[in-house]
């Protein structure tokens, strides 16, 4: 395939907390391939969260570069990252993943609608999406009327709709039963196996684990283990 | 309330310490405001009022029932010279005048008017007037001719006259006589009243009752004094008249009803004013509690289920908003008595005050009230509002069951 | 990137009532605010409209022509030429720019009844060509008004009727000073009787039909005062350039000129106008700001969550701008009405005649009619909108900017 999709050189993240500075991040060096399904595991506190965050944008390294899309990230401006977020990466979050003020549907046609999708189009991709990640009938509930794994699958399938080059997911499935896990991950594989969308997803969960291509653990911020699967 | 309730209350305020600085900005705001304008306005009536009694009314006036409505000539008080003697040994004040009134045609030797005649004691008249000390020409009665007269500067101007001249007036005497002289213009004053300065001559009160046909008695004794010891002079006034039933004692609110209206009305209009800005601040201080409860749901449904009841809790809200608006007052009062002591030295003016100043008998720089009249009413009100305002997210609360508290988030 | 703005509206829309207490507190304090302002700048513009009435309408009308000299000493003496020997003056008169105009002699005198004597202002008119121009036409309450320039009777002031003791009917006698100096006295009898709110106009005024007055005086067919309204009591320099141009060697005076205690009175009312506005904005202002900030501080992780997912941030602080502009624009739609309806029933006046003495003193009469200026209310409305706008600008600019670092970091917990 063509260029990794992303690169990380020596990144590192401090946080002050007060006098003590806590080194979330030290010298992570890693390269994901396009079309790698990669899971991030590790203890809590490891720096998986952070290490999604650099990839993502949203936050900036203390050291190290990060390129992502052929794009140095690290040195980019909010706005720049915002654009880049909007076009190549979806997001799935653990908890809080909705904006509440929007409906399931209006909450899936919202990054089509930053993007500036046509209205009648992203309705129709929606409507099928949600059809497809199980929750036909509920697409005008508001994330109040919706149950955990429901909102979970909802920000799946926002994060899938406009089908990104890379998704990142913490914890998708720390919510979720089983059985739910099992058919959310499913389809993520799918969209990894046909569009060749990268995922990065950090998990605790074996199951999630068990669908890796590659297995990437943290230990205190750095890398201790990367194993590849199947 | 406890110490720790009040240290409860005080975290919890400044859990979110921009919102708590802006809710208490507002409220000093407002304080700052109402201290300098109320102080604005006391300093401002008290000089309309001084400055409009000493230049000629007094403090308060002994007069015949009935005078002050309709000033008939032959309303008088008796011997009353002595009765002032009378007052001045009572209320220990040398500042009590005796004062006749009437009207005369005044003509000079080209023009004839109509004009008021009042005659006064020059030995006691510059105790409780300021008139005396306005002359702008020539100079006052000194007391030591009988024949002599001042007069306003419009009218003097009106008639064509100069000190040096003379006038000759006709009128009708007490007693419906005729009432003649010539007299001599010794000097010319200038009050600033319009009405004073084209209305008004003054001559010796002796002259005046023999002209006037007046005996012994008078119109009007004039006190003057402090308006501080009104009431300890009024109380000795009143005593020297226990025995006379026709004679009144009247105080300034009443010899000036206008004065007292005029103030009355711009007090209403002002205290409009101060309602509406009030009210913005306690919807502000009303917004800020009930965020503060209302992001506390999940909080209070804690405290519920362990068996705190809903009193305490609203104990808790009351103190917070208590120490919210005390905080605020405190700062209010003392900016408020900065920005006004500040002003009571240097003193306040705005453009158009001159004006104003030349119509209301006050001068053009204003010097605030700094005193607790001036300084408290405002923040108190305020304090009020606020405190008022915070019972609403109380109702709000009380009605709270743990399980509802404990779903928000 | 095209702003998806009617997402942005949506958003803010449904934002503004996720807490629909704090946000209709918010609109409740805006439309308060605003009734605030709009009532007293009706009330302070009814008091000073209605000083400028009774100062138009107590004689003095829009302008005035004067003999020279005659402000300052207003004596028989100082007479003008009448009307009708001047050409120029009597066509400008009666063209169409002057609605009314009337000549007058005015003198002082001295009234005499059987019971007191006092001074006055002895005002000679024209009956017919005095009415629409000052208030004495619809004044009279008892008896009748003067039927021609020779009639032979007297209009005087209630209170002054009460002071002299006497009654509509029963004969004064009136002095004044002929223009050789001579006293001259005359009979009249009272025939009519009238009431206007101020009383110092009652007592300072006595009006007789002006060939009456003429007569008295044994004097020509001079007058002492030319007096006209025009179209409007502002701009009135133009007319009052031209009556100036024709009436030669006279004093012409507008009413602004002839009172500058008034003319500093309209002038500072604006500024007070705005200074009240201002102080009122302000209040407003801490409440606007404290609740967008709240707001915005209750969606930081929201806010996150729109950066996360691309939004850029020049769109959050539109987003944040629309709710606040929704709040103002309902606020004030509410306070327009508040106003609208409070003022409605009051359209008559506000009897204030509890502090008539007082009003009097500065020249107002005791019933209170609010005015709304439409460009007061514009104003009002402006200023709550621009500023209340820009004091959202600061929560915005949080929003959109300092509150992502912290926020996107919380999202992930
Ligand atoms: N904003 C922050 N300020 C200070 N320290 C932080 C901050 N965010 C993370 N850390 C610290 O950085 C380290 C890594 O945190 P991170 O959230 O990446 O862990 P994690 O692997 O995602 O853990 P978990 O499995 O519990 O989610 C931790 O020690 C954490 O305390
Ligand atoms: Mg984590």
């Amino acid at each position: 395939m063509n260029n990794p999709a992303v690169i990380c050189h020596k990144v590192d993240k401090t946080f002050q907390q007060g006098e003590l500075a806590v080194h979330a991040l030290s010298g992570v060096d890693l390269e994901i391939a396009s079309g790698g399904f990669v899971c991030l595991s590790g203890p809590s506190g490891s720096g998986k969260t952070t290490l999604l965050n650099m990839i993502g944008g949203l936050d900036r390294p203390s050291g190290g570069e990060i390129t992502v899309a052929d794009l140095r990230i690290d040195r980019m401006r909010m706005s720049e990252l915002a654009e880049l977020r909007l076009h190549h990466i979806g997001f799935v979050f653990q908890a809080y993943n909705l904006i509440p003020v929007l409906n399931a549907r209006e909450n899936v046609e919202f990054v089509m609608q930053l993007q500036g999708v046509a209205a009648a189009k992203r309705h129709a991709l929606a409507m099928d999406i949600l059809e497809e990640v199980g929750l036909k009938g509920m697409e005008e509930r508001r994330p109040g009327e919706l149950s955990g794994g429901q909102q979970q699958r909802v920000a799946v399938a926002r994060a899938i709709v406009s089908k990104p080059a890379l998704i990142l997911a913490d914890e998708p499935t720390a919510n979720l039963d089983s059985a739910t896990a099992e058919k959310l991950m499913q389809q993520m594989r799918d969209l990894n196996t046909h569009i060749g969308t990268t995922f990065v997803i950090s998990t605790h969960d074996k199951l999630v684990m068990s669908y890796a291509k590659r297995l990437i653990k943290l230990h205190d911020g750095k890398i201790v283990d990367d194993i590849a699967q199947q | 309330m406890t110490n720790t309730t009040t240290l409860l209350a005080w975290r919890n305020i400044w859990r979110h310490p921009r919102r708590t600085l802006l809710t208490i900005a507002a409220m000093v705001f407002a304080d700052v405001l109402l201290i300098f304008m109320l102080g604005l306005q006391l300093g401002q009536y008290r000089m309309m009022i001084d400055n409009s009694l000493a230049i000629f009314t007094g403090q308060m006036q002994v007069q015949a029932d009935g005078y002050n409505d309709e000033p008939y000539m032959y309303r008088t008080i008796p011997a009353a010279d002595a009765l002032a003697e009378d007052i001045r040994a009572r209320t220990q004040l040398e500042a009590v005048a005796t004062r006749g009134y009437g009207f005369a045609l005044v003509s000079s030797e080209t023009r004839t008017l109509g004009a008021q005649i009042s005659g006064v004691d020059p030995q006691f008249e510059p105790r409780v007037s300021t008139l005396p000390g306005l002359i702008k020409q020539g100079r006052y009665l000194d007391g030591k001719a009988d024949n002599e007269i001042v007069i306003g500067s419009t009218l003097a101007r009106n008639l064509r006259i100069e000190p040096g001249d003379e006038l000759t007036i006709l009128g009708s005497g007490r007693d419906g006589s005729m009432a003649a002289t010539v007299t001599p213009v010794v000097g010319i004053y200038e009050s600033g009243n319009r009405d004073m300065d084209r209305m008004m001559l003054s001559m010796p009160l002796d002259t005046f009752r023999d002209v006037f046909s007046m005996g012994d008695t008078a119109h009007s004794i004039v006190i003057g004094g402090e308006r501080e010891r009104a009431d300890r002079i009024a109380t000795g006034a009143q005593a020297a008249l226990a025995d006379k039933d026709s004679l009144v004692l009247l105080d300034w609110e009443t010899l000036m009803p206008g004065l007292k209206q005029a103030i009355q009305a711009d007090f209403t209009s002002a205290w409009f004013m101060y309602a509406v800005l009030i009210i913005l601040v306690a919807f502000g201080m009303l917004n800020t509690m009930l965020m503060s409860v209302l992001e506390r749901t999940h909080e209070f449904g804690i405290l519920l289920a362990l068996g705190v009841g809903h009193g305490k809790l609203g104990r808790m809200i009351v103190t917070e908003s208590a120490v919210l608006a005390t905080t605020g007052m405190l700062i209010g009062i003392l900016i408020g008595a900065v920005v006004v002591g500040y002003y009571l030295v240097n003193g306040f003016t705005y453009p158009g005050m001159e004006a104003m100043g030349e119509r209301f008998n006050i001068p053009s720089v204003l010097r605030p009230e700094v005193s607790l009249r001036s300084l408290l009413p405002g923040p108190l009100a305020v304090f009020l509002a606020t405190m008022l305002a915070s019972l609403y997210p109380i109702l709000h609360m009380r009605k709270l069951r743990p399980t509802e508290a404990l779903q928000a988030v | 990137m095209k702003t998806p703005t009617f997402m942005l509206i949506t958003i803010a829309w449904r934002n503004l009532w996720r807490n629909h207490r704090r946000s209709l507190i918010m609109l409740t304090a805006i439309a308060i605010g605003l009734w605030g302002m709009i009532w007293m700048t009706a009330l302070m513009r009814g008091m000073v409209d209605q000083m400028i009435d009774s100062a138009i309408n107590t004689l003095s009308g829009h302008v005035q022509i004067h003999a020279e000299g005659f402000l300052d000493d207003p004596s028989i003496e100082r007479t003008l030429p009448p009307v009708r020997d001047n050409p120029a003056l009597q066509s400008l008169l009666d063209s169409a720019r002057v609605t009314h105009w009337s000549e007058r002699i005015r003198v002082p005198a001295v009234i005499r009844s059987e019971r007191d004597v006092l001074g006055v202002t002895l005002v000679g008119i024209d009956p017919q060509q005095e009415s629409g121009l000052s208030f004495i036409a619809d004044s009279v309450t008892e008896g009748e008004y003067l039927a021609g320039v020779d009639d032979r009777h007297v209009l005087v002031g209630r209170k002054l009727l009460e002071r002299l003791e006497t009654k509509s009917g029963r004969r004064i006698v009136l002095m004044s000073q002929d223009p050789d100096n001579n006293i001259a006295e005359r009979g009249f009898r009272i025939g009519g009787v009238f009431d206007t709110d101020l009383q110092v106009t009652e007592t300072s005024y006595v009006f007789a039909g002006i060939e009456t007055v003429r007569a008295m005086l044994k004097m020509g067919d001079g007058v002492s005062e030319i007096s006209l309204l025009g179209p409007d009591y502002r701009n009135l320099d133009a007319l009052a350039a031209d009556v100036r141009a024709a009436a030669g060697k006279a004093d012409t005076k507008t009413w602004l000129e002839l009172d500058p205690y008034m003319a500093t009175m309209l002038g500072v009312m604006d500024g007070v106008i705005l200074i009240w506005f201002s102080i009122i904005f302000v209040a407003l202002s801490f409440g606007l700001v404290n609740t967008l900030l709240m707001a915005v501080f209750e969606r930081t992780r929201e806010i996150g969550l729109l950066q996360a997912l691309g939004m850029p941030p020049a769109n959050i602080l539109i987003m944040v701008l629309v709710e606040s502009l929704i709040m103002l624009l309902i606020g004030l739609l509410a306070g327009n009405l508040l106003s609208w309806l409070t003022i409605l029933p009051i359209q008559d006046g506000i009897d204030i005649s509890g502090v008539a003495a007082g009003l009097e003193w500065a020249g107002m009469s005791s019933t209170l009619l609010p005015a709304v200026k439409s460009s007061d209310v514009l104003l009002a409305n402006a200023i709550v909108l621009v500023l209340g706008i820009a004091a959202s600008l600061f929560p915005a600019w949080r929003a959109s900017r300092k509150v992502p670092v912290e926020a996107i970091t919380r999202i992930w917990q």
